[in-house]
This record gives C-alpha cells, sequence and structure tokens, in this order.
C-alpha cells in the first residue's frame, strides 16, 4: 500500500514510517505542511495520516483545501486534541478516520488498513458473506452452513462490522466507536463479553473458527486454511 | 405584579410618598396661617367700620348714631349692625338681640331664614348703650376650603404623576436589567462571546461598560485556560507519545519474552495515565460548559436502557446482575455522548465497589419538569459523611484504595449533570448506594 504520511515531529516520524515499512508498506513522508499538500495533491496514495498540529500550515487547513480540490484518499487524521469538538471539527473538514495521540502502532496500522480497502460508497451490498457464513442486510439473518443462527441486535452489528473488514485486523477501539458510538475508554470489558458470546452462536460446532483473537491487537474473521 | 420586586419602583414609591407627605403638611401650614391673616383682616374692618357709627352718637347721641348706622348698613358689602342697651334690652338693627361680651366673638344667628355664623365686635359707648357690628364669617370658611381643596387636588396630581413615572422608570429599568441579567444567563450557559448592550451615556451605560470589560478580562481568562489545557495536552502528549513509540519499539525488537513482557508492563503504565490525563482534560472541557451548543433531545430512558444491555453480559460474567427497569420515555436535551458516558461511569461505579452476587439496577422517572436517572446497589454502601465528596477528583473511600479505577468516574458525573444544569446526588440505597441525577426535562 502507498502511504504519505505528514507529521513534524522527526523521531515519531521516523519510527512510523520505519514501522509501517516493516508492515509492507511504501511510505513517503513530508515534514511540513505546504509539501504534505503538495504530495498529497500530485500523487495517488492509497492512505493520507496526516498530523493535525502542524507548523506553519495546520493539518486542518490541508485537509480542507485537499477536499475542495476533490481529492478523495482517504485520510487519518492523527491529532494530540481529543476533546469531542476537536473530533467532530475533524470529521467535517473531511477526515475518514481519527486517531488520537499517542496511539499503539497496532491501532494505526488496523486503522489504515480499513481505511485502504474501504468499498467506494455508493456501492449497495446486501449480502456479506465469509467462508461458509451468510449474513442476509435486507433481511437481517444470519445463516451458517444453511443453519439459521438467531443474534441479539449488538450481536448482529458486531457480526456485520467483522465482516464488512474480513481479512482485516479490528481494534477494540475501533469497535467501541463503531458499534457503541463510544468515544471513551469504559473501564469494562464490554468488547470481549459481547464478543465471546458472539463467537460461541458462530464458531461452536464448527470444524473452522471464523473470529479469531490477534494477539495484541484485536479481531479478525478470515476463512482459516 | 406591576412593578413588583423592582428596586427602582420601590425607590420611586418611597420617593412620591415623601414628597407628597411634604405637600400635605405644606397645605395645612397654608390653610392655617392663611385663616389666621383672613380673620386679623376681618376683624381689622369690624373695628374700622363703626368708627363713623361711634363718632354720630358722640356728636349728637342716640339719634346721630341711628343715622350713621342707617347710612353704613346701605351698600352690598355693607356690615351688620346693632344698638343695645348696657342691660342688654335691643334698641335697633339686625344684632340688637345678640348677647355678646365685649371685644369680638363668633355667634349663629337666623337671617331671613338663613342660619349663618357671624363674627360680632361688641363696644360699650358709655351712656347705657352697646355697639355691636359683624360679618357673615362663611368668607373665612370658604377661603380656607379654597386653599385647603388646592392643595388637595395637588396632593393628588403629584400622586398620579408619582405613581406613574414610577412605573415607567421601574420598567425602562427592569428592561435593561433584564438585558443586563439574560447577557449573565446566556454567559453561564457557555455563551462566552455576549456583551450587556451599552445605550447612551447614563450611570447604568457606565455599568454595563465595566461589567462587559469584567467579562472581556474572563474571557482571556478562559482562552489563556484552554489554551494552556491545549498547549499542556500537546506539550506532555508530545514526549508521552515518543516514550510509548520507543517502548513499543523495545518491545518488538526484544528477543527475550520476560524482557518483553516487562516492556509491555511499562506501556500499560503509560496508557494507564494517559487514561487519567484524558478524563481530566474531558472534565475540564465539560466544566467549560461550550458543549451546550450541541445539545439535542434525547431520550434518557432509551439511552440508559441500551447501557443496561450493552453492560448486561460483562456484568453477569463478573458474577453481578444488572436490571434495567423499563419506564416512559424521558425526553431532555443534551449530549447523548456524555450522558451516556455518565451511566457508563454510574454502572461501572456500581459494578466495581459491591462483592459479587449483587443487584446494580438502572431506572429513570419522569417528574413534573423534570427526569430522573437512578443507579441503586445492594452492596455495602458509603458513609453518609463520605458520600458528597465522592464527586471530587481522585477522591477514593478507604476500602477502595485497592481497587482498579481512576477516581474521575464520579466527578464527570458531576460535570456532566452539571452541564446539563441537573443535579448529581448520591444516597442510601437502603442498603446499598443509590446514584440520582436529575434533569429538566426537554422544554419543547
Amino acid at each position: 500500500m502507498k502511504l504519505l504520511l505528514v507529521e513534524d515531529d522527526q523521531e515519531a516520524a521516523a519510527y512510523l514510517t520505519r514501522a509501517l515499512e516493516e508492515a509492507g508498506h511504501a511510505v513517503e513522508h513530508a515534514d511540513e505542511g505546504r509539501e504534505g499538500l503538495l504530495a498529497a495533491a500530485g500523487n495517488p496514495y492509497d492512505v493520507i495520516v496526516l498530523d493535525r498540529m502542524l507548523p506553519e500550515m495546520d493539518g486542518l487547513a490541508i485537509l480542507r483545501t485537499l477536499r475542495a480540490a476533490r481529492v478523495r484518499t482517504p485520510v487519518l487524521l492523527l491529532t494530540a486534541l481529543d476533546g469531542i469538538d476537536d473530533r467532530v471539527e475533524g470529521l467535517e473538514a473531511g477526515a475518514d478516520d481519527y486517531l488520537v495521540k499517542p496511539f499503539a502502532f497496532v491501532e494505526l496500522q488496523a486503522r489504515i488498513n480499513a481505511l485502504a480497502r474501504r468499498p467506494p460508497p455508493q456501492e449497495v451490498v446486501t449480502v456479506l458473506q465469509v467462508g461458509d457464513l451468510r449474513m442476509d442486510l435486507l433481511k437481517r439473518t444470519v445463516t451458517r452452513a444453511s443453519m439459521r443462527i438467531d443474534l441479539q441486535p449488538r450481536e448482529f452489528q458486531l457480526l456485520e462490522f467483522l465482516m464488512r473488514h474480513a481479512g482485516r485486523v479490528v481494534t477494540r477501539t475501533m469497535l467501541l466507536e463503531g458499534i457503541w458510538n463510544f468515544n471513551f475508554e469504559p473501564q469494562t470489558n464490554i468488547v470481549e463479553t459481547h464478543m465471546s458470546r458472539l463467537r460461541a452462536k458462530i464458531d461452536r460446532g464448527h470444524p473452522r473458527e471464523l473470529i479469531h483473537t490477534v494477539r495484541g491487537s484485536g479481531y479478525m474473521m478470515h476463512e482459516s486454511a | 405584579m406591576l412593578g413588583g420586586g423592582s428596586s427602582s419602583f420601590r425607590l420611586a414609591a418611597l420617593y412620591t410618598a415623601g414628597f407628597s407627605i411634604a405637600v400635605a403638611v405644606l397645605g395645612l401650614l397654608t390653610m392655617l396661617s392663611t385663616r389666621a391673616a383672613v380673620t386679623q383682616q376681618f376683624d381689622d374692618r369690624l373695628q374700622a367700620d363703626r368708627a363713623s357709627v361711634i363718632d354720630g352718637y358722640n356728636k349728637s347721641g342716640l339719634p346721630g348714631l341711628l343715622r350713621e348706622m342707617g347710612e353704613a348698613s346701605a351698600g352690598p358689602n355693607a356690615l351688620l349692625f346693632g344698638v343695645q342697651t348696657a342691660a342688654g334690652a335691643p334698641v335697633q338693627g339686625p344684632l340688637a338681640g345678640l348677647k355678646t361680651p365685649l371685644g369680638v366673638s363668633t355667634v349663629r344667628l337666623s337671617l331671613q331664614g338663613k342660619s349663618e355664623t357671624l363674627r360680632v365686635l361688641t363696644t360699650d359707648l358709655g351712656g347705657g348703650y352697646r355697639l355691636l357690628d359683624g360679618d357673615k364669617a362663611g368668607r373665612i370658611e370658604a377661603l380656607s376650603r379654597k386653599v385647603l381643596w388646592g392643595f388637595g387636588l395637588a396632593f393628588a396630581a403629584l400622586l398620579v404623576i408619582g405613581i406613574v413615572a414610577g412605573l415607567a422608570l421601574s420598567r425602562a429599568m427592569q428592561k435593561r436589567m433584564a438585558a443586563i441579567s439574560g447577557t449573565a444567563e446566556a454567559i453561564i450557559d457557555g455563551d462566552l462571546a455576549r456583551r450587556v448592550p451599552v445605550r447612551g451615556d447614563d450611570d447604568l451605560s457606565r455599568l454595563a461598560i465595566t461589567l462587559n470589560r469584567m467579562l472581556d478580562r474572563i474571557g482571556a481568562l478562559m482562552d489563556s485556560l484552554r489554551q494552556v489545557t491545549s498547549d499542556v495536552a500537546h506539550d506532555l502528549r508530545t514526549p508521552l507519545n515518543r516514550l510509548r513509540q520507543r517502548l513499543e519499539r523495545s518491545a518488538r525488537q526484544a528477543e527475550d519474552p520476560a524482557h518483553r513482557a516487562e516492556i509491555e508492563g511499562a506501556l500499560r503504565d503509560v496508557d494507564a495515565i494517559l487514561v487519567t490525563f484524558a478524563a481530566l482534560l474531558r472534565i475540564s472541557e465539560v466544566e467549560a460548559g461550550a458543549r451546550r451548543a450541541a445539545f439535542r433531545r434525547v431520550d434518557l430512558q432509551a439511552l440508559v436502557r441500551a447501557v443496561a444491555e450493552d453492560f448486561a453480559p460483562a456484568a453477569e460474567d463478573a458474577g453481578h446482575r444488572l436490571e434495567f427497569q423499563d419506564g416512559p420515555p424521558a425526553w431532555i436535551e443534551g449530549d447523548s455522548e456524555l450522558l451516556t458516558q455518565m451511566t457508563v461511569n454510574l454502572v461501572e461505579n456500581a459494578l466495581r465497589h459491591t462483592p459479587a452476587g449483587s443487584t446494580v439496577r438502572l431506572s429513570t422517572a419522569v417528574e413534573p419538569g423534570a427526569a430522573a436517572l437512578v443507579v441503586v446497589d445492594n452492596g455495602p454502601g458509603v458513609p453518609e459523611a463520605e458520600r458528597a465528596r465522592l464527586f471530587d477528583r481522585f477522591y477514593r473511600l478507604e476500602r477502595s484504595r485497592s481497587t482498579a479505577g481512576s477516581g474521575l468516574g464520579l466527578a464527570m458525573v458531576q460535570a456532566v449533570a452539571r452541564l446539563h444544569r441537573g443535579e448529581a446526588r448520591l444516597m442510601d440505597g437502603m442498603p446499598g448506594l443509590k446514584a440520582r441525577v436529575v434533569f429538566p426535562t426537554a422544554t419543547s
């Protein structure tokens, strides 16, 4: 994947560049706003990782300029500000996702992957399928190996999120934000408890597990070999 | 009530009352002195007008007297006369039958069928005769009444003008006061940009200008506070970010599993610092009140039900029971994200500080003009003296020091309740702890 990282903190940029390259991405780095804007406007990237606080030209201004110029590359905004208004402001300026510093590298990686392969918004999906698990989004039904599985509304949402991100890591924070709309960290492991109940319904009695725990990162749905 | 509770109206009313009393006293004094002066004038005339009659008597005795008396009695404004013997027997004239002592006296007499008050001067002529001359005293009374009447009218006019002016003044004052208090309310509600309108150049305008300068100063302080918070967020997060990245990088590179576990432990510590830091910043943000601009209509009942449903499995896994008591929709004006966090904090607080097997019950109630959220547990409860202090940042009960948690959960609950103009209270749940947050209901 081809990434653009716009970050003024040299040490952070060096670390992120190296770690992302180790993860198999091609990374270009811009350390100030104008350079980042020129690079973002002139080259096709899969994802732009943009620091919000930059000297001279700040991240939001770059983002607005890009969106005004109809550059639709997914943008992940990195920020030290996690006020509620700051998040809303970032998303309204055209960011696709928002990550508060400091963050775990696996969190950044998972979100970059989630953004990069996002299907175009105009494409309406009505059926999701992973292996022999099938979700009908119109009828709100789930079957595995043609057997009907009854899910609670939250379990259905959780499964839909996992299936839409099949083959990619989904972190606990992504689930809290995407399903519960929690932009804070609850002290209770509600993701784990809901996930274990979902797993019991999806995977129990089947030879192949579809929901996998990725140690230290989160969960991934895939048809294991 | 018109003008009720208005200090300007009270002031105007007091002023009017004082002025009216002064006018009344002035009127009474004027009446009395006018009356005295008129009486003196009257008596002087009684003295002067008998002179020609006495002259007649002195020159030619009783016939001369009677002649002069007849002349003096003619004419429209003439005095009344009477002659009687020293023993009081009437000789001639309308006043001849009066029994008066010497000197001036006031008597009543029937004249042409009308009872009149007369002021009469009785003079001893010597030689066995007495002369009486007098006039109707009604004129003195009429004059006094006129003076009183005039002052009465002035008094009434003064009262009416005073009351009307007082009302108008208090209206005008109230309008300007309302502008000032409206601005203050808006500022309390988080609109720090509002200023008191300044009109003209009087004492109130000068007060408004002073208030506006104070507000500018507060605004500048708030801005610098926000700037400091933002700077602290940035300045502290940057090194923490680096620290976290270094630890993360070391953990990835560590070959020895024990070494890696050690670094991962350090990473968890850094994350715990960051969580506390984020919670503090969030409480400050909520307390600053800026979030009210984003308020929407929220059904507290549905919101609490969702939290109860989301936390029930986790509570069950920890050996607790989390129950939700259904109720009618409870609409309030608020920020659903913050209200959710508040509810989550209350639920987590109850789950964390009660032993396994306890039950936590969530419910909402609709009261006139208010909606309440109630979280009650049947755990050990909290002594009354410590309940209110639990809302303080970092305050923890002695027995909970070893329990996980930042000590900021209930501080956040308090901040969110206040942001919504609500009130959070901790009570005896008999036997456990009962948390109750009351919000004003949505107006529209």
